[in-house]
């Protein structure tokens, strides 16, 4: 289980790692699938730099080079990395302002991506509705499900 | 990181029960139904934790929403599980999954959350406004992770105030929350003599 601002990795067969009910949070993951490597972070906000006492895993800038590192650690290289997005719905705004932190959210992730060279091979994103993300080393597979739906696999682009 | 000791937190739970029970008076004249007020739970949580201190992530419930202007800047959220929803549309003579019911659950938001209010407001003084309900039917982890978010940036603490407010013989319920930012919430303690 991958709660907000918590990530996790794992090479073990069995190992399933969730992150449930995200909303505007997205859920990152990261998979090596010939060696069966996978993790998962659960992002909340895009950057840290309003906050810079919180150097915490809940913001992009923090959580997805973390999850990189933790993930190269278990035994593979970045190149072998592919990543699929989860999240980043609107379900409600807030203050007025055009701040979707959702949408704030991806772009954030995205871009960490980018710059450590990642690619990026799917995404269920944007949109008004929560997901949960369940991510088998087994496989490995990739499983997403909204509210009321049948849980359907990301299939790498 | 902001903590709040269990004299804080035991005001706190004090004000939600003034505010659920007047929440509760409003209801129970909307419905013409006896309604029970549970004591209100006030805990300060990590973030991380926050989400299933107020229920099992993935059930899908209806959310109604409104955001706290003035003194104590927050959020108010209602959840309702779906028969919940249904049966409150029912006692209200609206059918249940229309856009009838979509506005009258609003309402009943914009009622619980004005007269929750109103009690604070009437007892502390403070200056509160709720803005406009906004309503979402999908999973409770989403819902309340959308809501904590609009205060995670400055805090890893979510402070939950969760009152249960039951309709009587009809085993349906709704469950009435406030999440106040930190910076309200200090000053609402300072008001009452406490922190600061």
């Amino acid at each position: 289980m991958v709660r907000m601002g918590e990530l996790a990795v794992s090479r073990s067969s069995g190992d399933v790692l969730v992150a449930l009910g995200l909303g505007s949070c997205i859920g990152l993951v990261l998979v090596d699938r010939a060696k069966s490597i996978v993790g998962l972070a659960h992002v909340m906000l895009p950057d840290s730099s309003s906050s810079p006492n919180a150097p915490r895993m809940k913001f992009a800038d923090h959580a997805v080079p973390e999850l990189i590192r933790k993930t190269v650690a278990l035994g593979t290289s970045p190149l072998h990395l592919q990543a699929f997005l989860v999240g980043g719905a609107k379900m409600f705004s807030f203050g007025g302002s055009s701040l979707d932190v959702g949408a704030r959210n991806e772009e954030a992730t995205l871009a960490q991506l980018e710059k450590h060279r990642i690619r990026v091979a799917g995404k269920v994103t944007a949109g008004t509705s929560g997901r949960t993300v369940r991510v088998h080393v087994d496989g490995p597979r990739v499983l997403c499900k909204e509210a009321g739906g049948q849980e359907k696999e990301l299939q790498a682009a | 990181m902001t903590t709040y000791s269990d004299l804080e937190l035991d005001a706190l739970r004090e004000l939600a029960n003034i505010g659920s029970g007047t929440a509760a008076t409003a209801l129970s004249q909307m419905l013409g139904r006896s309604i029970d007020v549970s004591v209100p739970k006030a805990a300060a949580l990590p973030l991380a934790e926050a989400v299933a201190s107020v229920g099992e992530p993935e059930l899908v419930v209806v959310g109604v929403v409104l955001q706290v202007f003035g003194d104590l800047p927050g959020l108010a959220v209602l959840l309702f599980t779906e028969r919940d929803a249904d049966r409150v549309c029912e006692l209200l003579g609206v059918e249940p999954s229309t856009e009838f019911a979509t506005s009258a659950l609003q309402e009943i938001g914009n009622i619980l959350c004005a007269s929750y209010l109103g009690a604070i407001v009437s007892m502390v003084g403070l200056d509160l406004q709720p803005g406009p309900p906004q309503i979402a039917c999908d999973m409770l982890g989403s819902i309340v992770e959308s809501v904590l978010l609009a205060n995670a940036a400055t805090t890893d603490i979510a402070l939950l105030l969760d009152s249960d407010i039951r309709i009587e013989g009809e085993g349906s319920a709704v469950q009435f929350m406030l999440i106040p930012s930190d910076e309200g919430v200090s000053s609402l303690l300072a008001r009452l003599g406490l922190g600061g």
